[in-house]
C-alpha cells in the first residue's frame, strides 16, 4: 500500500474554483476520461450538495498490457462523491475504481476550502491510496505509481495567477494529475507491467 | 462530454445545462430552495442505469442492482 499527498493553491477564490472544478470535463488536458454521468445527487439537511458520479475513461492500453490483464475492455469505470457546504465553503471529493479492482486500487481524497489567510485564494488537498494486488512486484509498482503522480503534480505549474476561465479549468486539471491520481497512476502501471512483460519473455 | 449510455448524451448535456446555471447562481450564493432541474435528471437517471445495467458496470447501491458484488471480486 502506498499513500500520496499534495497541497496546492489557486489564485482564484473559492466560488470560482468550485465552479470549474465541477465542470472540468471535457478537458483536451485529458482526453482519456471520454464519459461523465451523475448517478445521484440531493440536498441533506444542512443545505450541502451530494453528489455520486460515474466517470468513465479510455486507457488506449498497449496490446501487451491487455494480454496480461485478461481483457480486451480498455474502458475502465471510477466511482466518485462529492458534497459542497456553500456556507463553510468546503468542497470534498472521494473516488474510488471499479474497474480492474483485481489488479490495483487507488482511491482517492480531494478537498477544496479557502485559503486561511487570504479569502481570495484556494487551497486543494490531495491524497491518495494505491494499493497494487496479486503481482510480485507489487511494492515497486506501488512506489512507481506513486512516484509518478507525484513528480507530476511538481512538475506541472500550479496556476496561481490565471486570468482566464479556461486557463484556470486547464490549470485545475494540472494540479489534480490529469483529473485524478489514477491516470498517472494507471499509465505508470501499465508502463511497467509491459516492461516487465517484455523482459519475461527474454 | 458523452454519457456513459450513447443515447443519453443529449438529456445529459440538457440536465447539466440546467445544473450548472443553478448551481453557480443559485447555490453557491446561498439561494437553494428547491432544484429546478428535477424533471430533467430523472429523465436523464432512467438512461443512464438503464445503461450501466446494460454495459455490466459494478456500481453498488443503485436500486435496479442486484445482490451488491464486492470490491475484490470484480476482475474487469
Amino acid at each position: 500500500m502506498k499513500i500520496w499527498s499534495s497541497e496546492h493553491v489557486f489564485g482564484h477564490p473559492w466560488d470560482t474554483v468550485i465552479k470549474a472544478a465541477m465542470r472540468k470535463y471535457p478537458n483536451p488536458m485529458n482526453p482519456c476520461v471520454v464519459g461523465v454521468d451523475v448517478l445521484d445527487r440531493s440536498l441533506d439537511k444542512q443545505g450541502r450538495l451530494h453528489s455520486h458520479r460515474l466517470l468513465s475513461t479510455e486507457w488506449g492500453l498497449p496490446s501487451i498490457v491487455k494480454a496480461i490483464l485478461g481483457t480486451s475492455r480498455t474502458l475502465t469505470y471510477i466511482e466518485e462523491h462529492s458534497v459542497v457546504d456553500p456556507v463553510e465553503k468546503k468542497m470534498e471529493l472521494c473516488s474510488t475504481n471499479i474497474t480492474l479492482t483485481n489488479l490495483v486500487s487507488v482511491d482517492e481524497r480531494l478537498v477544496y476550502t479557502p485559503h486561511p489567510e487570504n479569502p481570495e485564494k484556494t487551497v486543494l488537498t490531495q491524497e491518495a491510496i494505491i494499493t497494487v494486488k496479486g503481482i510480485s512486484l507489487s511494492s515497486y509498482l506501488e512506489s512507481l505509481m506513486a512516484n509518478t503522480i507525484s513528480s507530476n503534480a511538481r512538475k506541472l505549474a500550479l496556476c496561481s495567477s490565471c486570468g482566464h476561465w479556461e486557463e484556470l479549468q486547464r490549470g485545475l486539471l494540472k494540479v489534480e494529475g490529469s483529473g485524478h491520481a489514477y491516470f498517472a497512476g494507471f499509465s505508470a502501471l501499465a508502463k511497467a507491467l509491459a516492461v516487465n512483460a517484455s523482459h519475461s519473455e527474454k | 462530454m458523452n454519457s456513459v449510455g450513447e443515447a443519453c448524451t443529449e438529456l445529459k448535456r440538457e440536465y447539466d445545462q440546467c445544473f450548472n446555471r443553478w448551481f453557480a447562481e443559485k447555490f453557491l450564493k446561498g439561494e437553494s430552495d428547491g432544484d429546478p432541474c428535477g424533471q430533467l435528471f430523472k429523465r436523464y437517471q432512467l438512461c443512464v442505469q438503464k445503461a450501466i445495467k446494460e454495459k455490466d458496470i459494478p456500481i453498488e447501491g443503485l436500486e435496479f442492482m442486484g445482490p451488491s458484488k464486492g470490491k475484490t471480486e470484480n476482475s474487469s
